[in-house]
């Protein structure tokens, strides 16, 4: 299979993981009658060659399931070629302000992580913090409590970011 | 005694005994009541755990986690009132303020107020709690009716696995590789024996030693074994980076061969490429070896091996064949160059011609007595190679990638796939030996080697591996596709040091049991009618670490880990490699295939069009 094609796409059908085998099998017999060589217009035989090949791949529900990961992973782009020999040296080690510049990736990883639910912690993070210092300002229980939400957030919001590079 | 007396006596014993309990539950309702904000977290936590299948060691971690809340707590108090004394009694004080603010109605004030207390104490308190609730279900002390200890079970399984499949679905809570250099897996559903942690993470190490991964087709094989692959490649390349070690070589056999394993290799080297590979080569497709580049010796041994010789009559041609592949590839010229060169060699003249110097009469003598088996030797010779393909015959050397991903199609044709695994096996040895170049680390990877296993038995596999230091990977459809034998199948199971995966599969008994038993207390109840009564005994029983039934019903995407007497169950995430990962560039589409044309009949000549006519007839003036 190439890289680019979809398989979901030669066969007409929605990009979905759920699909049964009745809807790809009815899906393939459309597009097959539709395009089959032996035709009295001659079909399409490009067509119909893709269409058999998303069949063969989308039949199971494991090849589904695949086909749809393959999928959910290639929205961006990296598309890698087929024998890229990438010559050179060995990367130098990494330098020792390499903490800071993992810092300026935290935006990009909060981007292409689960920035909704990250911000619905961070707000439930900020509202209780604020009635914290509503209710008992200049406490000693203030900034503890304070500190408390701030590491609750810490801690179970770095599931929602998306992993550093070569992670 | 008088029979009134005794009454009394029993009755007032009675009364005492009712008289104690029922104060103790008072004094516990009190206590309960008096420390309403650690009830409360303690309550939350209990209810969060059961919930969710967490064990107790999740509520205790989240609890050292509220300590830091707790001293920036004491910390403020010190800078008010400095000394020990008010910091001692400062919980004291917050508790009675506290009720101060009960009094008016401030609950939330209140529970604010001791909160920097309450969240540790009372997590740890739902942890004792939720570990005694345990307890006290399993051994059958607890529940009411006498299924309590399956139905518990079996619910707590569910949780369990509904949050560790929530997990593997967050983006950063299982990457290709963790912090310590460890290979996360997927998120823990239950472990037994093993640390729990909420994402089960092996040590690079572990795959650096032996494994063995057993599932059935559909079981998620595949997504483990090519996370592991991920994970090991990223932590060794990461080590390799820091001057910790050595540049990784990651060769992997997919001996079941045909389309999926297409698909299969191209996962792998995006998930390569992805952790920072300069080169994934996948063989024969896209890439070549070169047998002709192991040393003399080992090539004579291989190029015997890979034909079948038989036994009983047929070690007499067994024999001669050796002799005279030894004769052709330890020539004092030096080994062969390439198939062609070693076919030429398998030639009376020749051999008479490389060995006839007067320096090697024995040798000599040897090519002239096995003249008349060349033709033959040299036409089973020819039609092997012939069959292997070029994908052998260079050029190209196993360290110029930083991952090979082999393809056998052990399935369509055995034989073949069976030399070819024979040949890539050495070859890899070569490569882990060979002091040419920068050493690497290797892991070798065999996806359903038994496909292959003919002539290089499993075993042979690991041994090998063993004895060069290098990490074997195997995995198989089901026990039996282990090894031939029980002996070899145990062998096997036995030495995967790094670990043993069983995904799947209908037969678990002889893997599981590798995991042991484990001590478990039984309690038998006295019934009275259908219920039990308060008479009963417990005594210890053992019990499987890692239940066959267990695994027999695993899901698609689950699996059981087993190593050193313990067993984790987890849900393996699907691996993919961050998005922030900056990949080669995308390659330029690949021209379109050329499809023959549609079939048509031929169409019937057209008349010819008024224009043409002219060409025979004037075209005239215009009338």
């Amino acid at each position: 299979m190439s890289l680019n094609s979809n398989p979901f796409q030669a066969l007409g059908l929605p990009e979905r993981p759920d699909l049964s085998d009745e809807d790809v099998h009815a899906a393939w017999r459309r597009v097959a009658a539709a395009t089959h060589p032996d035709r009295p217009d001659g079909g399409d035989l490009a067509r119909y060659t893709a269409a058999s090949a998303a069949y063969a791949e989308l039949r199971t529900p494991w090849g589904r399931s695949e086909a749809y990961a393959d999928l959910a992973e290639r929205p961006d782009g990296p598309v890698t070629s087929p024998i890229p020999a990438i010559p050179g040296d060995d990367e130098p080690p990494p330098p020792p302000w390499q903490p800071l510049l993992a810092l300026t990736q935290v935006p990009a990883r909060i981007r292409r992580g689960r920035p909704l639910r990250l911000a619905i912690r961070a707000i439930i993070a900020a509202v209780l913090s604020l009635l914290v210092l509503q209710l008992i300002p200049g406490t000693p229980a203030a900034p503890a409590d304070v500190l408390a939400l701030v590491l609750w957030f810490v801690l179970t919001g770095r599931k929602d970011l998306a992993p550093p590079p070569e992670r | 005694m008088s029979p009134w007396a005794w009454l009394k006596f029993t009755i007032f014993l009675w009364l005492l005994r009712k008289t104690i309990k029922l104060t103790g539950w008072l004094l516990l309702a009190a206590a309960v009541i008096a420390a309403w904000p650690v009830t409360v977290v303690a309550a939350a936590g209990y209810l969060a755990a059961w919930l969710r299948g967490w064990p107790p060691a999740r509520l205790y971690r989240t609890a050292a986690w509220a300590l830091p809340a707790t001293a920036a707590w004491l910390a403020a108090l010190e800078v008010r009132a400095p000394g020990w004394r008010p910091a001692l009694l400062a919980p004291g004080r917050a508790w009675a303020h506290g009720w101060d603010h009960l009094a008016a109605a401030g609950l939330g004030r209140a529970f604010l107020l001791l909160a920097p207390v309450a969240l540790a104490g009372g997590l740890a308190l739902g942890g004792v709690l939720w570990a005694w609730r345990i307890y006290a279900i399993t051994t059958g002390l607890g529940g009411i009716t006498a299924s309590a200890p399956i139905i518990f079970d079996a619910r707590q399984w569910n949780r369990q696995t509904r949050t560790a499949l929530g997990l593997t679905k967050a983006p950063g809570a299982v990457p290709l590789l963790a912090r310590g250099g460890n290979i996360p897996v997927g998120g823990t559903i239950r472990a037994i024996g093993h640390r729990w942690h909420p994402v089960l993470a092996l040590p690079a190490a572990s795959c650096t030693r032996h494994m063995v991964i057993v599932g059935a087709t559909g079981s998620g094989k595949t997504n483990l074994m090519i996370r592991l692959w991920a994970g090991w490649f990223t932590a060794t390349l990461q080590d390799a980076r820091a001057g910790r070690g050595d540049r990784p070589l990651l060769v992997v056999l997919d001996c079941k061969g045909g389309r999926d394993a297409r698909l299969k290799a191209d996962r792998t080297r995006r998930l390569l490429y992805g952790a920072g590979a300069r080169r994934v080569a996948i063989w024969p497709d896209e890439a070549r070896l070169c047998l002709w580049d192991l040393p003399a010796d080992e090539l004579a041994v291989l190029l015997y091996q890979m034909i079948d010789t038989g036994t009983g009559a047929a070690a007499y041609y067994a024999d001669m064949l050796q002799a005279v592949i030894t004769l052709a590839i330890l020539a004092p010229c030096g080994p062969p160059l390439s198939t062609q060169a070693f076919l030429d060699r398998l030639n009376a003249k020749w051999l008479a011609g490389a060995w006839g110097d007067g320096r090697h009469l024995a040798e000599a003598e040897h090519a002239r007595a096995a003249a008349r088996h060349l033709p033959d030797i040299q036409l089973r010779y020819a039609t092997l190679l012939r069959r292997l393909g070029p994908a052998l015959d260079g050029p190209g050397r196993l360290e110029e990638a930083d991952a090979w991903y082999c393809i056998l199609e052990g399935t369509r044709e055995r034989s073949v796939a069976e030399a070819q695994a024979m040949a890539l096996t050495e070859l890899a040895a070569h490569a882990a030996t060979t002091l040419d170049g920068p050493a690497r680390a290797m892991l070798l990877a065999a996806d359903d080697y038994s496909a292959v296993s003919g002539r290089v038995p499993l075993s042979n596999l690991y041994e090998r591996g063993r004895s060069l230091g290098i990490g074997v990977q195997v995995s198989a459809q089901s026990w039996q596709g282990l090894g031939a034998t029980e002996d070899e199948r145990y062998r096997i199971a036995a030495t995967a040091d790094g670990g043993i995966f069983v995904l799947h599969t209908p037969y678990p008994e002889p893997l599981v049991a590798l995991a042991g038993m484990r001590r478990v207390l039984e309690t038998a109840h006295k019934l009275i009618g259908n219920a039990w009564g308060d008479e009963g005994t417990t005594r210890e029983q053992r019990a499987w670490t890692a239940d066959p039934d267990l695994v027999r019903r695993l899901e698609v995407g689950q699996a059981c880990y087993i190593q050193r007497g313990a067993a984790t169950f987890v849900q393996v995430a699907r691996p993919r490699p961050s998005p922030l990962t900056l990949l080669p560039p995308p390659a330029q589409p690949p021209p379109p295939a050329l499809a023959p044309e549609p079939r048509r009949d031929p169409a019937p000549d057209p008349w010819p069009s008024p224009s043409g006519l002219d060409d025979f007839f004037d075209p005239g003036d215009p009338r």
